[in-house]
């Protein structure tokens, strides 16, 4: 197999055709040696806005069932993974299990957008997309080296793409399974990159691809987006970057969204957030990667699929979770977890209610509302010190401004003299300032006076919170009579 | 202390409230029916305030409102017809978000597990505006709804506490 994949990888593209690795690669190979193409390709420019439109053409007008096009992709792809099965047969076997034959005629969707010279294969570009992320998914140990050296000798040329990183690029061969593990290696292998990954991706992508169904497009469009993503929000939070993704990739997956719903949608927005996460990490093997794609085994269909990408949503919703509710975090497992979470939100309005009617039950002290509001924002912002300072000095100046009128100056003064009290709860150094107040006014009305003795002597005599209380209410009531 | 956040925010609107009820100076100040009535008023003005307070868009926001407005009108019966309306255009939005929500769960509670579920409509009643969002909704409202109920109770704490003194 060795000896196969050293022919293709030695064929120039005009002389693809004649090579017959097997009927499959030659179809395959076909794509990519015609010239039109290969002219389309040469815009390095806007590869991004190139694939863009290629998805978007395609999935907005394809209106092709998704089960159809699953079905028609899981064939495709089998049929590709075949190719690669001839060569390595641990990475691709066991998702891929269809007859050798690669029969591309069979799939017909409706969109032939922009690349015309591609016998219109939307499902290449899924297949390109899985085999592509196949070989990123950890199965790089499964490619041998020799395969990928023959893989960049035809790579480099083939692609014309990927000029700014044609050294990472080595392995975008004509070859479709080649290619894709090329894109795979060169998506790893540069992360740092993400724009010109994503133009790789896309050109590559593009290349094969002259349109897209909505499964097919799916896993693509994450690829590309997920690169593009990368580069905004690599250090966003896991929600952040889903929320942010699936903001962004909002227009994209609603273009194709139509048939595939919300399903994919979040599938795409998943694979994006995966691979994003993948490529910011490059040398590490992409374990997430392989959760969003196909599993061994497991169903490649949208369904599954989106189930699985909801399914990492909602864990990666627990775990927030759990960091915001105390001691959740021995417990493990979904219904506990909630249970917690129910028991915590129930506590917690229970807890409102209960300080609302100890609000309640208070005695309303309508004119400490503002001094009230400044002291316990000061207390809350940690100026205490310097709050008490400066109530104690409008304290001290109180009673040089003071008019001997009872009703508005008690009221003013209570406050002061909370104030001061809390100061001195805190450093016990206003009563000299406060007897001082008390001396130098005589004048002040005799309750003005006794108030302010007692509250003096009680908060000489003990300086504890319980007795200033006592202090105060006893001369509020005094007071306010 | 951030001025600007949601703590900040919420005190300052609290407080205010917090004094408008206190200002209402009725005959008797300290009789159970009294207390009560300002209970519901202050834990109303909480409520409201918090939601108020919150900047980014929540659907349980919006249901607390909605909820204070439809008991105060109620009881009051003032404007009815408005609020009727409005009650019908959100039963129509709720009635219809909760058939979409049928339609995820169902594939949903496939996927969590049926005894997840049970606890999930249980989430549900306690979270205001629960009954119409699908699973991971819900799981992220809870985590905003605990958060700002953290801060609700936090401040409300402190203004006891100062109270109380």
């Amino acid at each position: 197999m060795a000896e196969v994949l050293n022919r293709t990888a030695a064929q120039r593209q005009p002389t693809w055709n004649t090579r017959g690795l097997n009927s499959a690669t030659e179809q395959v190979g076909n794509w990519f040696l015609n010239p039109n193409w290969n002219n389309s390709m040469d815009q390095s420019d806007p590869f991004e806005s190139a694939l863009s439109s290629m998805v978007s053409s395609p999935a907005a007008a394809s209106n092709v069932p998704v089960s159809g096009e699953n079905v028609m992709m899981r064939e495709l792809i089998g049929k590709l993974g075949n190719i690669c099965n001839s060569g390595d047969a641990s990475c691709y076997s066991t998702p891929l299990n269809s007859p050798p034959r690669l029969n591309l005629s069979m799939v017909n969707l409706p969109n032939q957008s922009t690349l015309a010279p591609f016998s219109a294969d939307p499902g290449f570009a899924d297949r390109a997309a899985r085999l592509s992320c196949f070989s990123t998914g950890g199965n790089f140990g499964g490619l041998n080296d020799p395969l990928m050296d023959s893989f960049k000798l035809s790579g480099n040329q083939s692609v014309n793409v990927n000029g700014t990183q044609s050294n990472q690029n080595s392995p975008m061969a004509g070859n479709s399974g080649s290619d894709k593990k090329n894109t795979g290696v060169s998506r790893s292998s540069s992360p740092e990159n993400a724009e010109s990954g994503v133009s790789k991706e896309e050109s590559s992508v593009s290349q094969q691809i002259p349109s897209r169904n909505d499964a097919g497009t799916r896993k693509r469009k994450s690829i590309p987006r997920g690169k593009a993503k990368e580069t905004p929000s690599p250090a966003a939070a896991d929600d952040k970057v889903a929320s942010e993704n699936d903001e962004s990739n909002s227009k994209r997956s609603k273009r194709d969204g139509a048939p595939a719903g919300n399903g994919n949608a979040k599938a795409t927005n998943d694979g994006d957030e995966k691979r994003s996460k993948e490529n910011s990490k490059p040398p590490e093997p992409p374990k997430d990667y392989i959760h969003v794609r196909a599993r061994r085994g497991q169903a490649t269909d949208s369904h599954s699929l989106a189930e699985r990408v909801r399914r990492e949503k909602i864990s990666e919703r627990m775990k927030f979770l759990q960091d915001l509710v105390p001691g959740c975090n021995k417990v493990i497992g979904k219904a506990v977890m909630l249970d917690e979470i129910i028991n915590y939100v129930q506590s917690l309005q229970r807890q409102v209610e209960f300080l609302s009617m100890k609000l309640a039950t208070v005695n309303p002290r309508m004119d400490v509302n503002m001094e009230a509001l400044l002291s316990k924002m000061f207390q809350s912002r940690g100026l205490l010190p310097q709050g008490i300072y400066s109530m104690d000095s409008s304290a001290q100046a109180f009673p040089f401004g003071y008019q001997p009128q009872q009703g508005l100056p008690l009221n003013n003064g209570i406050p002061n003299i909370t104030e001061t009290q809390f100061s001195m709860k805190t450093q016990g150094f206003q009563l000299p300032s406060i007897n001082g107040f008390t001396d130098a006014n005589p004048q002040v009305g005799s309750v003005w006076e006794d108030d302010l003795q007692s509250i003096v002597q009680m908060g000489f005599g003990q300086n504890q919170p319980q007795s200033y209380q006592g202090s105060i209410t006893t001369g509020q009531v005094k007071i306010e009579l | 202390m951030n001025p600007s956040s949601l703590k900040s925010r919420f005190a300052t609107r609290f407080l205010r409230a917090l004094t408008q009820i206190h200002a209402r100076k009725p005959i008797c100040p300290s009789s159970p029916t009294e207390i009560f009535r300002r209970y519901r008023r202050i834990k109303a003005a909480a409520d409201k305030s918090m939601a108020y307070s919150v900047r980014s868009r929540r659907t349980w926001t919006g249901a607390v409102l909605w909820k204070l407005r439809s008991r105060s009108c109620g009881r009051r019966s003032v404007k009815t017809s408005t609020l009727v309306k409005s009650q019908q255009a959100i039963e129509k939005k709720t009635r219809h978000e909760k058939q979409n929500k049928n339609t995820t769960t169902t594939t949903g509670g496939h996927g969590v597990g049926f005894g997840v579920e049970a606890t999930a409509s249980e989430l549900r009643e306690l979270v205001p505006g629960g009954e119409a969002m699908d699973y991971c909704n819900l799981l992220d409202e809870t985590a905003h709804y605990i958060k700002c109920l953290t801060t609700q109770v936090k401040v409300m704490k402190k203004i006891a506490d100062f109270y109380s003194l």
